[in-house]
């Protein structure tokens, strides 16, 4: 069956591993064990790409849940073309940002206040005076993590999508282009005017 | 502007590991020699290197557990079908359009109990006929003496006419018998019926006549023996017919009431004349002050006036000449006192 599966994805020429072929074959066929592994192999990508779009925990949490059904529901019509990976992101990117435009006026959760002074300064140090050569010297603190993200929700939702895809999902530019539907030079494009705008946000939040 | 953005896009592709050897040579080489593109490049790599400190947020607890269960709902649901069934969705319908009709009726029953304490009994029999167009029957709480609406006329019948021959025997009662044979004979001869007499017994003391006649010559007859009456003492007719089987006796007739009776064509008209003379005359003889009762009487104001009918059929006139067929037999007899 495997052997099979195998063949019939080498002719489509799609990108998907074996192991998840064959999970993906047998969850078509209503196996209910791999469907759960399925789920759990990406549940955690999944609800960390969609919170850092969408910005609110309790909603990241739903949608997660929203964008499994969806995949399960019209696993069917999954025909192998293209990567098993990109296409579940594709309906939960487009799961969110349907949502977000429904919610247009919700607000991302504000994870902290100003941030520590001295944070403040080791950022202004590797990014601005860039005398601290290494970021590794910088203590991956909840701080700096909520700095970042803060950064992030003020960025354009576009931007945002993009840059979540490609830093924080370490997405390709084509994967990046399939999952959105757009072309890569808009993908190219947008992932330049956004790490731009991050920056700026950041260099002005230690300030 | 447009350079920056592209060297920019440019270097971004190039740290992202996405142009190809040659594009990557040339950025590597503008990176060496432009003091202002690796100061990009430098912040860039930074950039990159502080996002990738952004760790990754745990999964709420339950995350897996919800999905499982809201996966496991789907199946079932997809399993019964229920939902998209065409049986489960008519099912649906019928059970909402049944929870409307009920909403409605209990509605329709609430208001009607409301109305019934709330609005006085006539403004709702008002509203009843204003909206329903219905007739209010008004409730009497006590028996009524009479009907709403007149009897009606209780359908006037005919009664039956016999047309029956008038078999009469006139009884002349006098002191001058010859004369009074004399002057019936001679009645009988100008009204031209004494050669229809059947026959003439004359006996000591008693002359009798029999005879058939039509009415129409009866009444001319009576008509001439009117000259009779003062000769005698007293008339009396007998009057009915042998196939009802009753006969009536009128003492002390006159020639008038003679007349009146021969000229009824019916024959219990006949008769219930006869009846009421015979019990006139009789109180008349017995009261003989009231003797003028008898002789102004008008037997016309007696009679009660016959009912006028509706239909087309035709009564029989009493003022009308009868017709003069043969319907009479009458025996007179001159008795000397």
């Amino acid at each position: 069956m495997v052997k099979f599966i195998q063949e019939q994805l080498k002719n489509a020429g799609a990108n998907i591993s074996i192991d998840e072929a064959s999970l993906v074959a047998q969850a078509k066929a209503g196996n209910v064990d791999s469907m759960e592994r399925l789920i759990l192999k990406y549940q955690q990508r999944i609800y960390n790409t969609i919170l850092k779009i969408c910005g609110n925990a309790d909603d990241a949490a739903e949608l997660t849940q929203d964008t499994f059904v969806r995949v399960m529901q019209s696993l069917k019509k999954f025909r192998a073309q293209s990567s098993f990976y990109t296409w579940m992101f594709r309906i939960a990117v487009n799961l969110t940002l349907n949502f977000r435009k429904r919610n247009a006026k919700v607000s991302f959760q504000s994870l902290q206040g100003e941030p520590d002074e001295s944070l403040k300064l080791q950022l202004k140090d590797f990014l601005i005076d860039k005398s601290s050569p290494q970021p590794s010297e910088l203590a991956a603190t909840n701080e700096l993590h909520n700095l970042v993200i803060n950064a992030l929700e003020k960025l354009d939702i576009d931007q945002r999508t993009v840059v979540v895809l490609r830093d924080i999902e370490q997405m390709n530019y084509a994967e990046i282009a399939e999952t959105l539907g757009i072309e890569i030079g808009t993908v190219k494009s947008r992932i330049a005017r956004g790490r731009k705008n991050l920056r700026e946000i950041l260099e002005a939040a230690i300030q | 502007m447009k350079d920056i953005e592209y060297i920019e896009e440019m270097l971004n592709s190039y740290i992202d590991g996405e142009l190809d050897e040659r594009k990557s040579n040339e950025i590597k080489r503008l990176i060496d020699h432009d003091k202002e593109v690796f100061g990009l490049y430098d912040s860039l790599k930074r950039y990159k290197s502080l996002m990738d400190t952004v760790s990754q947020t745990p999964c709420p607890e339950g995350l897996h557990e919800n999905i499982t269960k809201q996966l496991e709902r789907q199946i079932l649901l997809a399993d019964t079908d229920s939902y998209s069934h065409k049986a489960g969705r008519r099912h649906l319908i019928v059970r909402r359009l049944m929870t409307a009709a009920a909403i409605v009726v209990l509605g329709g029953i609430l208001s009607l109990v409301v109305m019934d304490i709330f609005v006085p009994k006539s403004s709702r029999d008002k509203l009843m006929s204003n909206t329903m167009g219905k007739k209010v029957i008004k409730q009497v709480l006590y028996e009524k003496p009479f009907p709403d609406e007149a009897p009606q006329d209780k359908k006037v019948v005919q009664k039956k006419h016999y047309s029956l021959p008038l078999v009469a025997v006139l009884t002349l009662q006098t002191d001058k018998p010859i004369e009074v044979d004399w002057l019936v004979a001679k009645a009988l001869n100008t009204t031209g019926l004494f050669n229809q007499t059947s026959a003439i017994d004359r006996q000591k003391g008693s002359v009798r006549y029999v005879l058939k006649c039509s009415r129409n010559s009866l009444v001319n007859l009576l008509g001439e023996l009117s000259f009779v009456w003062p000769q005698c003492n007293n008339a009396k007719l007998d009057i009915g017919a042998e196939q009802a089987g009753e006969y009536v006796t009128v003492d002390n007739i006159t020639a008038e009431q003679t007349m009146d009776i021969c000229k009824a064509d019916d024959f219990s008209v006949r008769l219930r004349m006869a009846k009421d003379l015979a019990v006139i005359n009789r109180i008349v003889a017995e009261n003989s002050e009231r003797l003028y009762l008898a002789d102004s009487f008008d037997y016309e104001k007696l009679i009660a006036q016959k009912p006028s009918l509706a239909s087309t059929e035709k009564i029989p006139d009493a003022n009308q000449p009868p017709d003069s067929s043969p319907t009479v037999a009458i025996t007179i007899i001159v008795i000397s006192k």
